[in-house]
């Protein structure tokens, strides 16, 4: 047999495919048909990572920086090495950045080491930020820290909402079960100031100033009070703090709201009516890199919440994740707020449960991300990096700095030249290992080709190195760590090899009470409580209005693009995918800027005319794209075009970091 | 007679650079010759065909061909655009690149015996013309009046000089430059091509045009000859695609119902107009 | 005609597997989909499973295929270039009507005009070509609306007609003539002719009943497309729902467009490297340096249906480009296969 069940580790669809095997080597790949979330279907990414699994440039060797040169080493050298070096370094001195690409047994095991080992919880993934506040939001919320419904059920589908992103770009498996339930009868929204492909697919589309989706959420909310489909009775019995909520809500006045959101209020109140009206509902935001902001998924959950939706069939608050593996890397722990197992790191009771299943005392002191160390924090000297994508070069400067650096990669890459060791790490499809997708579906995914000869397994590397610190640790296999995780995260408590291998994913929580796991919340194992999550902050428009005028009258919005989006390492070693992202810079190759037909007609440009940004901090130069896409008064530049990341944007790294929300008030000057 | 052309299909034969010069900025033109001597003695062409070449470790582009197919030097004038023209600059003499073809149509001489010749040409547009002219000055008894009109955005950006100063000093044979902007020390018109193609007095029944440039020159210049009476069947020009393989094979190169890469790249404009996507 | 019991069809495979490398339909021990692969174990050809997803297209134009290789050494500025051979002949058992139908357009194609493309050429000199009759229509066919089935006419080494108790054998050239008589098939007597025909006829018959997922009737289609005549409303509606995936034309039959690349390998060498591509990605026409003759994703819609279903277009096949697999249907995002397109190129005709 040549073709080989598998799933796909681009996007955190998680879509199962077909791989080509032939000599040892991946030589094509097709969609896997029967697979109960893709149903045979593959996007333009899905459908070329055989030639991502052809590249040879690869890291096949452990390598120690020796001058400006890296000399290849034995693992024996490598591990003593970096052993002799890394004891010297503990708790604040060490950051630990996890690979979103990497299965649940690498995070896991990266987590134990950097907390278990390193004493450290400054433990992060780098597109943590958006996913990580969303668990906390629903945690808080509804007890349930990831998606509530279940994408198989999508079909059956009355109501859809797709708010932020652009979902038909970022996952668009995803997006295309979201349009086949709009073409068998369901109603679907989306809310984007972009005219994104959903937005064209979907039955209404609002429009909001960018920078006021939570406020447009948070009037969708006051609608359904305003119109009276608030049943009260269901409020005081199911959600805590419901009083104080409405209080809140009675403050907003749709009027004020349209005028900023630049919604018009009847389609406000229209929208609250739909989404009131369905038996049940889909909300689907993003999480990762380009994420909501906080107020907006909190206002989304709100809103769920108050429209009585949560515990019902064919529903659910739906966080999307952009990564393969994004989910599983938080469900693992890989983070500073979260212990494996969502458990809380800021209580006692999570330390104590994880030092008795570990068996080693463990360090309290509050953790911060990776990214953040890098900016912050004045004593970081350590610095542990699994296959990262490029954006953390943002950093370099920073990196330069550091004491000792530690990547662990598969692939070639720039921030490999930057490490002080070097371990290769297998290909995915080189070794078992599971990966959680979006809807909580935890897939095995088995090795179908040897590894180039010598490269040992991430998890092997991390035991050994465990072990030359002084904490021996005694797995044989990638599955015996999956027997552990099933011990120390309870979500997973029912999962084995055995069960997986034998069907197409499981949801967690798989459990004593989910024996064949969990397709969407149900309100009565949530405890039946729900808490609406908002804060009462003084002044709720301040940012809002700020903005509008003065001396940078633009709104700019930095989005991601379907065929590259940020993972540049991945995307550039196929051709296809490649190409693809190439063509927008053949025709723009200094990058581009786009603006919508009424600004470009009022400021005289031409499409393709070079423009200055010029923003508080920084300007750059950029061709004109005129797009009826955009709205006036906002302009939009993808995110993809390094030297806007390096540079220009550099500036507003952390800012950008936080979420899609965030804009940037710029002016735009035609260049003669 | 012309003998039956066997063209390079699947393995790229290997030529060796011999010269390289800088022909205007970002362009240069690389002569060539086979390393076979058998392939070198056999490979003829037409003028208006094109080539496959490989830039080794790059990848490959199609590129027209300007020499002659009669005692000529065998080269290709190339700009640097992409990443493999880019490569291929980089390429000292001595150097070897990889050619497959000739692969087109190329220009039909016979069909147009006897006729009025106009070529107009903008920037390097003059490329894929150079051949044809250098022919039909070969055969300079078998055709009528023989023109050229050529413009460029500056002096600097006209193409083959040293041709084109043969060419002015040849007989029976009426050149025209103009570039976009007053220069000191320039000498011809100022102003663009179409301007030059309106000032023309030719008789339409008896003429054929040959006419390459950027779309917008391109464009102007077709309105100025069909002004002037010139049927869309007489105006010939040659079309540029993305192509990967020269054999008809790859689909890059469709348009509409037809194939550039076997079909063209010589066509009518009277073709043109018919194949509905933007030239 | 020649007749093969059940229980004798392991004789012609195990006698085919001494020749060639054997590639048919199995069944997913997970999800028991049907995945036309390479057998290594010949146990696990299903004649009986249904038309796999997957068309046989890739064992002759494969997904990914180096087609040359070469090493240029800098120092000494010499090239060494040698073509990739491909020696293994292959037997494709078990090809149904519609995926035969297809490499002969394929064939019609690469082999025909004006060049003969050597590197297909090459995979296929060394097939041998055993069809097999659809006796029932699957839910997704509607080769009978394209005109390439449910049984194969022309083109295969051996065709298989199954009666309820064995294989009605008809022989297609000198190659299958050799196998049969090889393993010692017996004539399958005088009515075997009309027999066949009667399951085909039934078969054909039954499509209104079994064949449910897709009604593509064509010939309007194909005239509207021919002329043009299609308002581009009825592809900006199209072209919305596309999702940019190329999967309509990975899993055709027919398509044949292929990219070319120069990968580096380690070592110094390059291999030239020949994929599969697709008229519906924006960077397929792109030139190198500012100019996209066809830009909008409604063009790029357009320009494929084009390709499968005009008159025009059909002198590359000498029949339509649709074989009525209805593949592309099941794998498309967005919900426009072809014989969605058709329905609503046809719905903007009748006014419906």
């Amino acid at each position: 047999m040549s073709y080989y069940r598998g799933i796909c580790n681009f996007c955190g669809t998680g879509c199962g495919h077909l791989l080509q095997v032939e000599n040892n080597r991946v030589r094509g790949v097709y969609p896997l048909p029967g697979h109960p979330l893709s149903r045979g279907r593959l996007c333009v990414r899905g459908w070329h990572i055989h030639e991502l699994l052809q590249t040879e440039e690869r890291i096949t060797r452990p390598m120690i920086k020796e001058g400006d040169s890296f000399r290849p080493v034995s693992y024996e050298e490598a591990i003593e090495f970096t052993a002799s070096r890394l004891k010297n370094f503990r708790g604040r001195e060490v950051a630990c950045l996890g690979s979103p690409r990497a299965s649940n047994e690498e995070n896991y095991l990266f987590g134990k080491f950097a907390r278990a080992v390193m004493k450290s919880n400054n433990l992060s993934l780098t597109s943590d930020a958006g996913l990580e506040e969303s668990a906390r939001i629903l945690l808080e919320g509804c007890g349930f820290p990831a998606m509530t419904g279940s994408l198989s059920e999508l079909r059956q589908a009355e109501f859809i909402m797709v708010v932020g992103g652009d979902l038909t770009k970022q996952n668009p498996i995803i997006a295309s079960e979201i349009h086949f339930a709009r073409r068998s009868g369901a109603f679907l929204a989306t809310i984007s100031p972009r005219k994104t492909q959903m937005a064209r697919l979907s039955q209404k589309h609002l429009r909001p100033n960018p920078g006021t989706i939570w406020l447009l959420l948070e009037a969708l909310a006051r609608a359904l009070q305003t119109e009276g489909l608030v049943k009260a009775d269901y409020l005081d019995d199911k959600i805590e703090n419901a009083r104080q909520y409405l209080e809140y809500l009675d403050s907003l006045h749709l009027k004020q709201v349209s005028e900023l959101t630049g919604v018009e209020e009847q389609e406000i109140i229209l929208l609250a009516r739909k989404f009131y009206e369905s038996e049940s509902a889909y909300v689907f935001y993003p999480v990762g890199i380009q994420s909501l902001d906080r107020r907006s998924m909190s206002a989304l959950l709100n809103l769920f919440l108050l429209a009585g939706k949560p515990g019902r069939p064919a529903g659910g608050l739906c966080p999307v994740t952009g990564i393969s593996n994004l989910l599983g890397s938080l469900d693992m722990g890989v983070s500073p707020a979260f212990l494996p197992g969502y458990f809380p790191a800021d209580k006692e009771i999570s330390w104590k449960r994880l030092e008795e299943l570990w068996q080693v005392s463990l360090d309290r002191t509050p953790g911060q991300s990776a990214g953040s160390c890098l900016l912050e924090n004045q004593s970081l000297r350590a610095l542990l990096v699994v296959d990262h994508d490029e954006e953390i070069i943002r950093h370099i400067n920073r990196i330069k700095e550091l004491d000792f650096v530690v990547y662990f990669g598969a692939y070639q890459n720039a921030f490999a030249g930057l490490a002080s060791v070097v371990f290769p790490r297998l290909s995915y499809v080189e070794e078992d290992g599971t990966y959680t997708n979006s809807e909580r579906r935890v897939q095995l995914s088995q090795k179908k080709v040897e590894p180039p000869a010598g490269i040992r397994p991430l998890w092997e590397t991390l035991s050994r190195l465990a072990g030359a610190l002084g904490q021996p640790w005694p797995y044989k296999s990638a599955e015996d760590i999956m027997a552990e995780i099933s011990r120390v995260v309870p979500q997973y408590s029912g999962l084995s090899y055995e069960k997986l291998r034998a069907s197409p994913g499981i949801k967690w929580p798989v459990d004593d009470l989910h024996l064949s796991g969990t397709e969407y919340l149900l309100a009565e194992e949530a405890g039946c409580r729900f808490r609406f999550v908002f804060d009462r902050s003084p002044d709720r428009f301040q940012n809002i209005s700020s903005v509008n005028e003065g001396r940078f009258p633009f709104k700019l919005v930095v989005g991601r693009s379907n065929y590259f989006w940020h993972q540049n390492s991945v995307m550039k070693r196929t051709f296809i995918p490649k190409r693809e992202y190439n063509a927008l810079l053949l025709l723009y190759p200094k990058g581009f800027v786009e603006i919508s037909e009424e600004d470009a007609r009022a400021l005289g440009l031409r499409e393709k005319q070079p423009v200055r940004i010029i923003s508080e901090a920084a300007e750059i130069k950029l061709a004109a794209r005129i797009s009826p896409d955009i709205l006036p008064g906002m302009l939009y530049i993808p995110y993809f075009i390094e030297e806007m990341i390096s540079g220009f944007l550099h500036h507003q790294a952390s800012d950008l970091e936080k979420n899609e929300e965030f804009f940037l008030p710029v002016r735009l000057e035609k260049v003669e | 007679m012309e003998k039956k052309l066997v063209p390079i299909i699947t393995v790229p034969e290997v030529a060796t650079v011999t010269d390289i010069r800088e022909e205007i900025a970002e362009v240069r033109t690389f002569y060539f010759t086979f390393d076979r001597p058998e392939i070198e003695q056999a490979f003829k062409i037409r003028s208006g065909q094109f080539i496959m070449c490989t830039v080794f470790g790059a990848g490959e582009f199609a590129v027209s061909l300007p020499f002659s197919p009669e005692n000529d030097r065998k080269h290709i004038s190339v700009r640097k655009v992409g990443r493999v023209t880019s490569a291929l600059h980089e390429l000292q003499p001595g150097d070897r690149i990889g050619i497959r073809g000739p692969f087109g149509n190329g220009f039909p001489f016979e069909e147009i015996k006897g006729k009025n010749l106009v070529y107009v040409a903008g920037g390097i547009g003059l490329i894929p013309l150079r051949s044809s002219i250098i022919h039909v000055l070969q055969h300079r008894s078998d055709f009528g009046r023989l023109i050229l009109v050529y413009g460029a955005r500056t002096s600097r950006d006209l193409m083959y000089k040293d041709s084109i100063r043969e060419w002015q000093a040849t007989r029976d044979f009426e050149t025209y430059f103009t570039i976009d902007r007053p220069e000191p020390g320039w000498n011809g018109q100022v102003g663009f091509v179409n301007q030059l193609v309106a000032g023309l007095s030719l008789p339409a029944e008896n003429t054929v045009a040959f006419v390459c440039g950027p779309p917008v020159m391109f464009n102007a210049v077709i309105r100025e000859l069909k002004l002037k009476g010139i049927k869309e069947q007489n105006i010939y020009s040659t079309l540029e695609r993305h192509m990967k393989c020269g054999l008809g094979k790859c689909q890059h190169c469709a348009i509409g119902r037809t194939l550039v890469c076997v079909d063209g790249p010589v066509y009518t404009y009277k073709q043109i107009r018919t194949l509905g996507e933007q030239i | 005609m020649y007749w093969l019991s059940g229980d004798k069809v392991s004789l012609l495979v195990d006698r085919l597997a001494e020749d060639y490398a054997v590639y048919g339909p199995r069944r997913d021990e997970v999800s028991g989909e049907v995945i036309f692969d390479r057998l290594n174990l010949l146990s696990r050809l299903d004649l009986q499973a249904a038309i796999p997803y997957n068309p046989p297209k890739y064992v002759l134009f494969p997904q990914y295929e180096e087609i040359i290789k070469y090493l240029y050494e800098r120092q000494s500025r010499k090239v060494t270039i040698e073509k990739i051979d491909k020696l293994q002949p292959k037997a494709l058992i078990g090809l149904r009507a519609c995926d035969l139908t297809g490499i002969l357009c394929l064939d019609r194609f690469f082999l025909g005009q004006e060049f003969v493309d050597e590197v297909y050429l090459e995979h296929r000199q060394k097939l041998f070509l055993i069809s097999n009759t659809c006796v029932r229509p699957f839910p997704q066919c509607f080769c009978v609306c394209t005109d390439s089935g449910p049984a194969a006419r022309e083109g295969f080494d051996l065709d298989l007609t199954f009666t309820g108790q064995g294989y009605l054998v008809l022989v297609g050239s000198r190659k299958g003539q050799r196998l049969v008589e090889e393993i010692g098939l017996q004539e399958a007597g005088p009515e075997a002719m009309a027999r066949r025909k009667k399951i085909i006829d039934e078969s054909v018959s039954s499509f209104d009943n079994f064949a449910l997922e897709n009604k593509a009737w064509i010939s309007r289609a194909t005239n509207r497309l021919t002329t043009g005549f299609i308002k581009p409303e009825v592809w900006e509606y199209i072209g919305n729902q596309c999702f940019e995936c190329g999967a309509c034309s990975f899993v055709c039959p027919t398509c044949s467009c292929f990219n070319v690349e120069d990968v580096n390998r380690m070592g110094g060498a390059t291999d030239r490297v020949r994929t599969w591509d697709s008229c519906s990605f924006e960077g397929y026409t792109k030139m190198a340096g500012d100019h996209n003759p066809r830009k909008p994703v409604e063009d790029r819609r357009n320009k494929r249906f084009f390709c499968k279903l005009s008159y025009s277009q059909s002198k590359k096949y000498l029949r339509p480009g649709c074989v009525g697999c209805g593949r592309c249907a099941r794998v498309c995002p967005g919900d426009i296969g072809l014989p969605n397109v058709v329905t609503y190129i046809r719905r903007e005709i009748t006014g419906e």
